[in-house]
């Protein structure tokens, strides 16, 4: 058996920022990868446009990682097992196969940093045949970028969430065409600089509030049937065209999945951990950061959650984490898709709130109230969901109810 | 042709009825050759169904149907220990909300002698509390299993090969041709020899009985859609649970898998032998879902398929050809063409003339055991003797390296995606094959010595890659 104070699973920007800043503030880290390397996903997000908010700079994603690999790697007081998987978590102790062989490793504190998973074919009932080509964005992005494969030719791109827009990029860049993406709502889940620097610059078309309504081919895709949704997202028959393809890449949302933790309630907008203050789930050994936790719009925000995420397990681990006082429950309006953390307590400071909002919202302003007593406020000149928003409030004073609205 | 070229029985189609007559016959000790068009066994209907071994309350009495299926059922839990592949005996009930129409269900049950009886709402909600409102009755049969199809079908197969049979697959029959006796069966990829040839060939059937000479029949055939559940335990379902017609029509089933998983459907749409998954068939199932059981999440659907059975009228056809001779002709295999197969072979055994006696010290199959199922005793060995069983390879089936490669080095040599995920369950997982498909690729170009260009996700045409990147010509 393996003892330490702190255990984080996952070795990607999550999993690596939180087990420097537990190592900072004093413990004894194990940080666990089931990849060969660390860096996780960003190791075959070979595009540029990561690091601004955390470097200052525009990194690739292999760059991004490859900053942290070394803080990490330097770091005395972190010890990474590359290769080895978490099969059950139970009790502070947790089951693994891997590097180390068939290994149990107890910890104070557990910080969950795995980060998400592409939504598949299934979680969205694509209709039609099981060829070969369908594939998630983050299969055919490891195909391109890792392996060096082309998994097509002809592609049509069912969704557009960021990796989508970027293999709509990637795949046109290798000689591929890319007929068009698809997206079934009237609005994009993925950041306005890819829609443009990937799609218009290109002259691919993004259709809003079309899907595919059948896949066709038997061993490969042959092409789809596709065409526009309802306001009910039903497909509207009379729009129903063919398009010839080979490929169908699917960027159909990310999601949390919490099967290994699956003892913690989870919320059902975020699929993540229910969480208050200190990132602690109803497991109070139990953390969570990243993407695993909510999905991100930018790895920079991942980093510094797990900051701050790494610091309170590291204080828990040693036993210093401020003793819980009075639960203050985090409310919202419907205005927002979810805020978190769901609870904060009574005392003295500043705690930060994020949430992403429902629908686009122009000239407004965020307000956290308490009791009628304004505490805290934003002005925001344009909100899109796609974009992750923070609030700092000053919980001073604040007692039951803290919630957030949209004036 | 020399004497040692010449096979006692070919049989073209790798399904479970194909295997099961290969094993058979193969353990009698006569010299066949199984061929098929796929790039493995068991890719049609025996891939792609409810995976039950049924009791046999339900077929016709004294129909073909209903002896295959008593004897097949019967065969089972030996052929199952034999061959090392998991039989759970979990039974099955068929609910309904009409007292008369299970004592017809009851009364056929004992005239095919399967040991069924008559459960009230009480006893039914003991087993399965989350019950749909409006049951009242269900006909309880005890003998009633679940398998994994395809594992089954390829266990058969490979037992056979084992003992000294011959799989070819990716194989175009072109021509049949009888000389002297002596069949000469012509393929894309050679010419073989046999003294008789089972056709065994599922939905393609006819075009095989067209090259034979044989009898042809109409076919028909009917798509079954199902939804997969993840483990997730939400609520409990420990045994097939049936729904008897009632005025809503024809109900679907939701069991437990072999693996863990559920299974809910199937539908039943007269179709081509396209296996698709339609908006209107995934319907139908979320609606009758709700009258076996309450608070199914679909959320937790993994995955969605179809499979597409072929029927040939009331009965199946298993018979020597009138117009062919030393052909045997196999038809309309559908439910509960599963669990006949076993029966099938010995009755195709039969029919060919031989006695169904088999040799002694027949080489038995290595049992798959994989890692997650060992004791951690045993894993933490394993993992000692054996690095390739420290690496996961699939995350949510926790699949490690060594059960992938294990996987590929059966009897029967794949080189798929598809038939490495049926051998060992890599990829079978909540993210569909998003992690592990390109790990599965590499370790299948690593033992098959090919390229990646060659690697198919299932049949030809299916390879998973076109080329390597910049080389796409897209004139």
């Amino acid at each position: 058996m393996i003892k330490t104070d702190c255990l984080v699973i996952g070795g990607g920007p999550a999993g690596m920022s939180v087990a420097l800043s537990a190592s900072q503030n004093g413990s004894k880290v194990v940080l666990v990868e089931r990849d060969e390397v660390l860096g996780g996903i960003l190791n075959q997000c070979i595009h540029n446009g990561f690091g601004l908010h955390y470097f200052k700079e525009e990194l690739t994603g292999p760059e991004f990682a490859y900053r942290f690999r070394k803080m990490v790697e330097k770091d005395k007081n972190i010890t990474v097992l590359l290769n080895t998987l978490v099969t059950k978590i139970e009790d502070q102790k947790v089951e693994v196969v891997g590097s180390v062989g068939r290994e149990t490793i107890q910890a104070k504190a557990v910080i969950l940093a795995m980060g998400c998973r592409e939504r598949t074919a299934a979680n969205i009932s694509l209709c039609g045949t099981r060829p070969m080509g369908i594939m998630t964005a983050g299969t055919a992005q490891k195909m391109v970028n890792i392996d060096g494969k082309m998994p097509g030719k002809d592609v049509v791109i069912l969704g557009s969430g960021d990796i989508g827009l970027i293999m709509a990029r990637r795949l046109t860049l290798e000689g591929a065409k890319v007929h068009a993406v698809l997206e079934i709502n009237p609005t994009s889940s993925g950041l306005r600089r890819n829609i443009m620097q990937c799609l218009e610059d290109f002259d691919i078309p993004l259709l809003y509030r079309h899907t595919i309504f059948e896949v066709v081919g038997k061993d490969r895709v042959e092409g789809v049937y596709y065409g526009q949704v309802d306001e009910n997202y039903q497909p509207i028959q009379s729009s129903k065209k063919f398009l010839p393809c080979d490929t169908v890449v699917l960027s159909v949302g990310l999601m949390p999945e919490m099967n290994l933790a699956s003892f913690v309630p989870v919320s059902r907008v975020t699929n993540g951990a229910i969480v208050n203050e200190y990132y602690q789930t109803s497991k109070e050994w139990l953390f969570s950061c990243g993407n695993i936790l909510h999905v991100h719009d930018l790895v920079d925000n991942v980093a510094l959650e797990a900051q701050q995420v790494g610091k309170f397990a590291s204080l828990y681990a040693q036993g210093k984490l401020p003793l819980q006082s009075k639960p203050i429950e985090v409310a919202h309006t419907k205005d927002f898709g979810y805020v978190l953390p769901s609870v904060v307590y009574e005392g003295e400071g500043e705690v930060e709130v994020k949430f992403r909002l429902k629908n686009k919202v122009v000239k407004k302003t965020i307000v956290a109230k308490c009791n009628g007593v304004v505490l805290d406020k934003k002005f925001v000149l344009a909100g899109v969901p796609g974009e992750m928003l923070k609030l700092s409030i000053n919980k001073n004073g604040a007692v039951g109810k803290i919630e957030l609205s949209v004036e | 042709m020399s004497k040692n070229n010449v096979f006692d029985v070919l049989i073209v189609g790798g399904g479970v009825v194909g295997a099961c007559v290969l094993n058979k016959l193969t353990r009698i000790g006569k010299k066949c050759l199984l061929i098929d068009k796929a790039s493995d066994v068991a890719t049609g209907a025996s891939k792609a169904n409810s995976g039950l071994v049924h009791a046999g309350y339900d077929p016709k009495p004294n129909t073909l149907k209903a002896k295959l299926n008593i004897r097949g059922n019967k065969l089972y839990p030996k052929l199952c220990k034999r061959l090392g592949v998991k039989l759970d005996k979990c039974g099955a009930l068929v609910l309904g909300d009409d007292e008369t129409q299970l004592d017809n269900l009851y009364q056929r049950g004992l005239e095919n002698k399967v040991y069924v009886e008559k459960w009230d709402r009480k006893q039914i909600l003991e087993k399965v509390p989350d019950l749909a409102d409006h049951i009242t009755c269900a006909l309880y049969a005890r003998d009633a299993y679940i398998v994994s199809p395809y594992f089954f079908t390829i266990s058969v197969a490979d037992e056979a090969v084992l003992n000294g049979a011959k799989v070819s697959l990716e194989e175009d029959l072109v021509s049949v041709e009888k000389k002297d006796d002596i069949f000469e069966v012509v393929t894309k990829k050679a010419i073989y020899y046999a003294k008789q040839i089972v056709n065994s060939a599922g939905a393609g059937y006819n075009e095989v009985a067209k090259l034979l000479k044989a009898e042809e029949y109409p076919l028909e055939f009917r798509r079954g859609e199902y939804f997969v559940f993840d483990k997730i335990k939400d609520f409990n379902v420990p045994c097939t649970l049936f729904t008897m017609p009632t005025k809503l029509g024809k109900g679907v089933l939701i069991t437990p898998t072999i693996d863990g998983n559920f299974l809910l459907g199937p539908t039943s749409t007269e179709s081509d032998t396209q296996t698709k998954v339609t908006s209107e068939g995934l319907d139908e199932i979320r609606n009758k879902a709700q009258l076996i059981v309450k608070n199914i999440n679909f959320r937790n659907a993994i995955r969605q398929f179809s499979g597409v059975r072929v029927i040939s009228g009331d009965d199946f056809v298993v018979e020597k050809s009138k117009v062919a001779d030393g052909v045997i002709n196999i038809a309309g295999i559908c439910s509960p063409g599963l669990t006949s197969a076993p029966a099938i072979a010995e009755m195709v055994t039969k029919l060919l003339g031989f006695s169904l006696k088999e040799k002694e010290n027949l080489k038995l199959l290595k049992k798959r055991v994989l890692f997650k199922e060992l004791s951690k005793a045993k894993q933490i060995q394993l993992c000692k003797e054996n690095k390739n069983y420290c690496s996961i390879v699939c995350k949510c089936e926790e699949i490690t390296k060594g059960d992938v490669i294990e996987a590929l080095n059966r009897p029967i040599k794949v080189a798929s995606v598809d038939a490495v995920k049926r051998r060992c369950n890599a990829g079978m997982g909540r993210c569909q094959g998003g992690f592990c498909f390109t790990k599965v690729v590499a370790q299948i170009i690593k033992e098959r010595k090919i390229a990646y260009e060659q690697v198919k996700k299932e049949n030809r045409g299916s390879e998973v890659c076109l080329s390597d990147i910049r080389e796409v010509n897209n004139d």
